[in-house]
């Protein structure tokens, strides 16, 4: 008995052994990166939602004696972070990842901070500061203040993130953000943007559902980030991805400088980095070409969960 | 006087009828209280546990460059569609049915993609609260649509696993009526130790259906229901026909309408299992070659003789009755192979195995029943023991053929 016709019977013509089924006359303009690129993306928020993430504060010369003040509170908040998903975030100022804090070396930082949330929350930053402004031993009760005040120091990309603990959770939630010091002298103008690297666990299960810049998936595929050749783009990168070992930028069609934290000169001309988290830099690309260049993870696994995104370049 | 009596007894009995509502009465009373005042009768004891929010996916379809999810709600609250993802990968979708899905309703997601054939395959549907439910598939594999080829091919596996080995069996049938009466006995007790297997079989796949199907649709009730119910229904034919039947004893079936109660039990069974390959095929979880095929007729082979044995005694059985037999014994694997082919329903699956569990069941009873009046030793003799015990043997043996 031959078996093998007979259990072909019981599919259509022609799909065992031949590739009909994986090419038959689908609809491409649907598949692959072109269904992922403006309107047709399935990317919450408006046009111009992440702004305040993505275009930092104008740096300032050194001035000495200057006071830098910010006021954060963290609050609890949903969030749509992908098209039709909500996570339950814990937000300093209502998003995620937090307002950037930037201030030039030396200027005195003052933080106001309120916790308006459910939980005890701090604010941890990386930089130089006494013990007593680390945000790890005054840990901040649901509904009271503290001030952080501190000399900002040294010079380069920072961040700032919640240390109450459990911290994988205070973290996985939301509670980091950029902060960016200056040098006494600044750096050469240029399109500046920050970028924050995070991951969601939505079903809490200890792994991440989605990944995005700035805390929306495929959000700058939607959108995407209109830059133009004839000035550096200059971008301010941070990884705090919680769960995940590490994570990485890739450019498409160019190359740019990186430096490791923006604490030195040094540079490595690339177009790939990969950061573990609290790891961060800054990126400088000259674009060679105009036209549209995708920017994600080189992780493929990353890029499809929602991080991944497209430069315009325009002259 | 009389008269007065029996209007006393119509009062007494309408009495007693309103006294039979009053505890339904309280009942509606009480639950329209809970229900008015529910939530804050209920937050007394905290506050109530989030929903699941798991979906329950029902069948996932391969089209050329196409997937098609099926998903339900079986929560309490409406269940919404977030993100789709398959291999870990979010993918742009269309739906066919509701965003929100209403409790125990369901929606189709079709999403555009580039399957490999063979590959296994995970898809994800995260719900609005962000809960990810997946399915994984063992192969993909184009899934057969209702075409008349399809229709045939279906029809022709449940043919060749159910309806041929059935009637190979049943031509055991006139060398059977030249055995001695012992030896009858053996067979008539193998059949008995063959349905016993094939009950719990059923019983086996039933449960282990019922533990993949989500909560509110799930659970040994439904097996016991499937179960309860064959067995009950067959019970009651078997009462029926001993009832028609002639002769001086009146409560234990013989010859042919024993037979036909085994061919239903085992017609049942065949059912389930035409379901089985019928929806392993289309979901790809099994390569259906030579070998099973062989595998599948020499254990039901066996199905036939089971039939046959009853009948070795008494009045001669014409062709035409045999052919229903068989029919009735194999034909539900063809009717299978389409319902699982074509619907693949783990809800369905549970109710059909666990039908066939109860009614296989039954024939036990009524074959150990028959042994007991017409063996001089009834079920202790060891033609009857030895009998059983082989077909449990050959069942467990042919079965290796197909694991």
């Amino acid at each position: 008995m031959a078996s093998a016709p007979l259990a072909r019977l019981a599919w259509p013509r022609g799909a065992e052994g031949t590739h009909l089924a994986t090419h038959a006359g689908h609809d491409h303009a649907r598949l692959g990166h072109a269904a992922m690129i403006g309107a047709q993306t399935p990317a919450p928020g408006g046009p111009h939602d992440l702004d305040a993430l993505l275009y930092p504060p104008k740096p300032l010369p050194r001035r000495a004696g200057r006071v830098r003040e910010y006021t954060l509170a963290a609050v609890d908040r949903d969030i749509e972070v992908a098209q039709g998903v909500t996570f339950p975030a814990w937000t300093y100022n209502g998003s995620v990842p937090g307002p950037v804090i930037r201030a030039t070396e030396d200027d005195l930082l003052r933080v106001n901070f309120t916790n308006a949330g459910s939980h005890p929350h701090t604010i941890h930053f990386h930089g130089i500061h006494p013990a007593n402004m680390d945000g790890v031993f005054e840990v901040i009760e649901p509904g009271a203040s503290f001030i952080y005040e501190f000399p900002a120091r040294p010079s380069g990309m920072h961040l700032y993130h919640c240390h109450a603990t459990p911290l994988k959770k205070h973290i996985a939630k939301g509670l980091y953000g950029a902060f960016i010091i200056d040098p006494p002298k600044p750096r050469p103008p240029a399109q500046e943007l920050v970028m924050v690297l995070n991951g969601y666990d939505t079903d809490g299960d200890g792994e991440n559902n989605l990944y995005t810049v700035n805390g929306l998936a495929f959000y700058y595929a939607k959108y995407p980030i209109k830059v133009r050749r004839s000035r550096t783009v200059r971008i301010y990168l941070a990884n705090l991805t919680e769960f995940d070992l590490i994570n990485s930028f890739h450019l498409h069609g160019d190359f740019f400088r990186y430096y490791p934290t923006g604490t030195t000169d040094s540079f490595e001309y690339t177009d790939t980095v990969v950061l573990t988290q609290g790891q961060r830099g800054i990126l400088e690309i000259d674009f060679s070409n105009t036209g549209r260049f995708m920017f994600h993870a080189h992780q493929s696994e990353f890029t499809e969960l929602g991080w991944m995104g497209f430069f315009d370049v325009v002259d | 006087m009389e008269g007065r009596s029996v209007v006393t007894d119509r009062m007494g009995g309408a009495r007693w009828r309103l006294t039979a509502l009053l505890p339904i009465l309280l009942l509606v009373g009480a639950m329209s209280l809970l229900v008015a005042g529910g939530t804050p009768l209920l937050d007394l004891v905290g506050k109530r546990a989030p929903q699941l929010d798991e979906f329950d996916i029902r069948r996932v379809e391969f089209r050329p460059g196409e997937l098609r999810i099926r998903v339900g709600n079986p929560q309490h609250g409406k269940l919404e569609i977030g993100v789709v993802t398959v291999d870990d990968a979010i993918v742009p979708f269309r739906l066919d049915g509701p965003k929100a899905v209403p409790r125990l309703r369901s929606s189709t997601i079709v999403v555009p993609y580039d399957w490999t054939e063979g590959d296994p395959l995970t898809v994800g549907v995260t719900s609005s609260s962000g809960i990810e439910t997946t399915k994984e598939i063992a192969a993909a594999v184009e899934t057969p649509r209702a075409s008349a080829r399809s229709f045939l091919g279906y029809a022709i596996i449940g043919f060749l696993v159910g309806l041929v080995p059935v009637a190979v069996g049943l031509l055991w049938l006139p060398s059977l009526r030249r055995t001695a009466p012992g030896w009858l006995a053996a067979f008539m007790a193998l059949t008995a130790g063959l349905l016993t297997f094939l009950a719990l079989d059923a019983l086996a796949e039933a449960l282990q259906l019922q533990a993949a199907l989500p909560n509110a649709v799930g659970g040994v009730g439904l097996v016991l229901l499937g179960v309860a119910s064959s067995y009950l229904a067959l019970t009651f034919l078997s009462q029926r026909s001993a009832d028609r039947q002639s002769g001086s004893d009146q409560t234990v079936l013989g010859g042919l309408a024993l037979a036909t109660l085994v061919a239903v039990g085992i017609g049942l069974h065949n059912m389930g299992e035409g379901l089985a390959i019928g929806s392993s095929l289309a979901l790809g979880e099994l390569s259906l070659g030579t070998f099973l095929i062989v595998g599948f007729m020499v254990h039901n082979v066996t199905e036939g003789l089971a039939i046959a044995a009853p009948m070795a005694k008494g009045s001669r059985v014409g062709f035409g009755r045999l052919s229903a037999l068989a029919a009735i014994a194999g034909a539900p694997a063809i009717a299978g192979a389409w319902i699982g082919g074509f619907v693949t329903s783990d809800f369905l699956g549970v109710l059909f195995f666990s039908a066939a569990a109860g009614a296989a069941l039954e024939v036990v009873a009524e074959v150990a029943r028959y042994l007991r009046r017409s063996v001089p030793k009834g079920v202790g003799s060891s033609y009857v023991l030895g009998g059983f015990l082989t077909g449990i043997a050959v069942m467990y043996a042919t079965g290796l053929l197909v694991a």
